[in-house]
């Protein structure tokens, strides 16, 4: 695809791939990024992630965070190849499991700031169980979770926010399964900041997204994405662009969705974008920590090599 | 040195406590569940933390998680929450985090019989998660042992990154037996120190066998995925890349056998009978063969203490000296599979019990006669 | 982090004031040719090259440093630098 490119840049294919010398210091979200590692990204042209992945970038660097304090865990599909990309610890796991890796790591690091990043599919379906968990513990993690409402890694099946009556790869005549609403189960299960916008809104994102990092417990941002690969294609919906303008021709900000009468509400299709949930609740390290604190403290007169007396 | 009557769930908490581990996330199962108590119990007065997951799957990924934060982990676990550990375990292969993973097998298949000892999970230690990978399992006999090889379980995965597993039972891991606790300052702990810089580091280097692994949080900011990945961590498909990494991880364990492979042999010269065993068996044939030395038998005893990697040269030599080696087990034949490739089969006699109850030492008489 | 603009999501021809206020860089290597920066750009500054494969700029002296572009692009593969 770059070849005529490379001929008039007179370039190599090697050395394409390395950006000019200031190009990674031209903005914040650049200097982020891992330097020895290939670009451009795995994921499809146009696709949501990237802009997301920009998000994300401002959002940690608008926070002042060091690159060291920060770590993200993913696990499985198109989102979670998201990590590699960024100059922080980064985590790769198995399917649905990034928030049960991201626990462990946290109350290993209950100082480091801990991002687990995840599609629809790997947070809601397999990764159900520890997503409910997690947000009940309000352990100090933050899930972003970019709902594109389709399985894309894999080609276009129906995941559990896919609309009834879209098809998919797997719903040939339309799915017939309701759909999760990501926040109200986040905020059900105890979530203690929520927040959603969309890949349209990027500096919304980076707004939530921030104020998700900040939260000492659990918190969750939507990013409401888009897959105009798979589930655009199959619906017929265009492409990214169309798919992107969507976005923002089917979203309302909360305040104006908070004026709707409740009938008007409850009629709502349109995404709602805004801060959902921003609850005082005690963050599971910290609890736990101040057990451990005690029980190092009584057990300083007793030698500690003889297990239990 | 303080002598206490301990039960061996107990003695293998007290272990990873000693071998330096200070995370433990668990989930309860019959016949393990006494060592999450424990170390509920006794990881914060050291400091340590203990959280209760959701599911056994979630209990392997928090404490690959917990040890890539820095902090040596460990969870225990029966037949069901080893099965549903597998993925994870295989994660944990693939990107070389030391942890220790105990299985004090029950009665299975399924649901089985929860209070009911059985060895049935031998295979699966070794081939339950998919592809190939290498794996270390230890078997202890005794209460005192379940506290010694998780000492060595702790330090043989730091030593070569890798998950360890604890293979016992439900009769080692809820019988008391008295045992003299060491002073835990004094137990050796084998510790990875990385020396490069936060520059150089490469966190997969195929020179040497086993590069030290930097936790999070250091200035050390790698990638580590489940794909197959080059030095730094990076996925990668390249078979320049690939297959060195196939060769050093593969292949790790067999370049350190001596090290690993743990075992007690008690021979007799001139003896043509041998009784191979581990674990809860391993008690009944050390008194089997006391039964038929004191009729002026002679018999060999070879206890396995790493079950995985198989101790192949030290069963081969044994096959050699010996006309026929007995295998006791409480399954229907697993270990047995290795010794027959070593021994071949018509020198090994199954001595199989996968009802709930001990092999009993007249059953191995009964076959030595046969 | 740079103070950056509220993004103009209106479309329609502003009159154009002396002079550019951002000066935009495109990486084509990195860019895949999704055209995001093309349709959305306020002030039309970018356009696709004949090969259809990346963007080009041809109206400089119209882009008003809105950073919609590059906060838009999902390669990363644009920049705008607002001139003072």
């Amino acid at each position: 695809m770059v070849d005529h490119i490379l001929e008039a840049h007179h370039l190599t294919k090697q050395e394409a791939q390395i950006p000019p010398e200031d190009w990674f210091e031209a903005n914040e979200t650049l200097q982020k990024l891992r330097k020895h590692k290939k670009f451009p990204t795995i994921w499809c042209s146009g696709c949501g992630l990237g802009v997301v992945m920009g998000a994300l970038i401002r959002a940690i660097d608008h926070l002042g965070l060091d690159n060291d304090q920060v770590a993200l865990v993913a696990g499985i599909g198109c989102t979670a190849r998201m990590p590699v990309y960024m100059d922080f610890n980064t985590l790769h796991t198995t399917h649905g499991r990034a928030l049960a890796f991201a626990t462990g790591l946290k109350i290993a690091r209950p100082d480091m700031k801990v991002i687990a990043i995840m599609g629809d599919g790997d947070a809601l379906a397999i990764g159900g169980n520890h997503f409910i968990h997690a947000a009940r513990r309000n352990i100090g993690i933050t899930a972003l979770v970019v709902n594109n409402s389709i399985y894309g890694m894999t080609g276009g099946q129906y995941s559990p926010t896919t609309p009834v009556g879209m098809r998919a790869t797997t719903a040939p005549y339309g799915n017939v399964e309701p759909p999760f609403p990501i926040c109200d189960l986040a905020m059900a299960a105890g979530a203690s900041y929520v927040a959603r916008s969309t890949a349209f809104h990027a500096l919304e994102l980076d707004k939530y997204l921030s104020e998700a990092i900040a939260n000492d417990g659990f918190s969750l941002v939507e990013a409401v994405s888009y897959c105009h690969t798979t589930y655009g294609r199959i619906n017929k919906l265009g492409t990214a662009a169309d798919m992107m303008r969507a976005l923002k021709d089917t979203s309302i900000p909360k305040a104006s969705y908070d004026k709707l009468s409740p009938e008007e509400q409850q009629a709502n299709t349109k995404i709602v974008r805004g801060v959902l949930q921003r609850k005082n609740r005690p963050e599971y390290t910290q609890i736990y920590n101040l057990l451990v604190e005690q029980q190092t403290q009584r057990e300083e007169i007793r030698p500690r090599n003889t297990g239990r007396r | 040195m303080t002598i206490k009557l301990m039960q061996g769930n107990e003695a293998i908490a007290q272990g990873a406590i000693a071998a330096g581990c200070r995370f433990y996330a668990g989930y309860p199962i019959t016949p393990s569940t006494e060592v999450a108590e424990v170390m509920s119990r006794e990881l914060p007065k050291v400091g340590g933390k203990f959280i209760q997951m959701e599911d056994e799957i979630a209990s392997m990924a928090a404490i690959i998680g917990g040890r890539v934060g820095g902090l040596k982990s460990m969870t225990a676990t029966s037949g069901p929450g080893f099965s549903l550990m597998q993925e994870n375990l295989g994660y944990a292969a693939m990107a070389e985090i030391p942890c220790v993973i105990v299985n004090v097998q029950r009665l299975g298949p399924s649901t089985g019989q929860p209070t009911a000892a059985s060895q049935g999970d031998v295979m699966q230690a070794r081939w339950g998660t998919h592809g190939d990978h290498p794996i270390i399992a230890l078997s202890p006999i005794s209460v005192a042992q379940s506290f010694d090889l998780t000492v060595k379980a702790f330090n043989l995965s730091e030593k070569y990154r890798t998950p360890v597993i604890l293979l016992t039972d439900e009769i080692i891991g809820h019988m008391r037996e008295p045992i003299e606790l060491p002073d835990f300052n004094s137990v050796e702990k084998f510790e990875q120190v990385v020396t490069e810089s936060p520059e150089t580091y490469k966190p997969y280097s195929n020179n040497g066998d086993v590069p030290p692994m930097a936790a999070f949080g250091r200035g050390y900011r790698y990638h580590i995925t489940g794909l197959f990945h080059d030095e730094v961590g990076f996925p990668t498909q390249r078979l320049d890349e690939v297959e060195p990494w196939l060769e050093r991880v593969n292949g790790k364990f067999e370049r350190n056998a001596d090290d690993i492979l743990l075992y007690e042999t008690d021979y007799q010269p001139g003896a043509r009978t041998a009784v191979l065993s581990y674990g809860a068996s391993a008690r009944t044939a050390r008194h089997a063969v006391k039964q038929m030395r004191a009729r002026g038998e002679k018999v060999n005893l070879f206890t396995a203490l790493t079950i995985w990697p198989f101790p192949e040269t030290a069963v081969e030599a044994l096959a050699d000296s010996v006309e026929r080696i007995i295998v006791p087990e409480m399954n229907l034949g697993q270990l047995a599979l290795e010794v027959e490739r070593m021994a071949g089969r018509r020198k090994v006699v199954r001595v199989n019990r996968a009802n709930g109850e001990m092999v009993t030492p007249d059953m191995i008489i009964a076959a030595a006669e046969a | 982090m740079t103070e950056v603009e509220p993004v103009a999501t209106q479309v329609q021809e502003k009159p154009v004031r002396k002079g550019p206020r951002g000066k935009v860089r495109i990486h084509a290597t990195w860019c895949k040719g999704c055209t995001i920066c093309v349709e959305f750009c306020p002030t039309n500054v970018l356009a696709m090259h004949p090969s259809g494969r990346h963007p080009i700029v041809v109206a400089e002296e119209k882009c008003t440093a809105c950073h919609f572009c590059d906060t838009h692009c999902p390669d990363l593969a644009i920049v705008v630098r607002k001139l003072n």
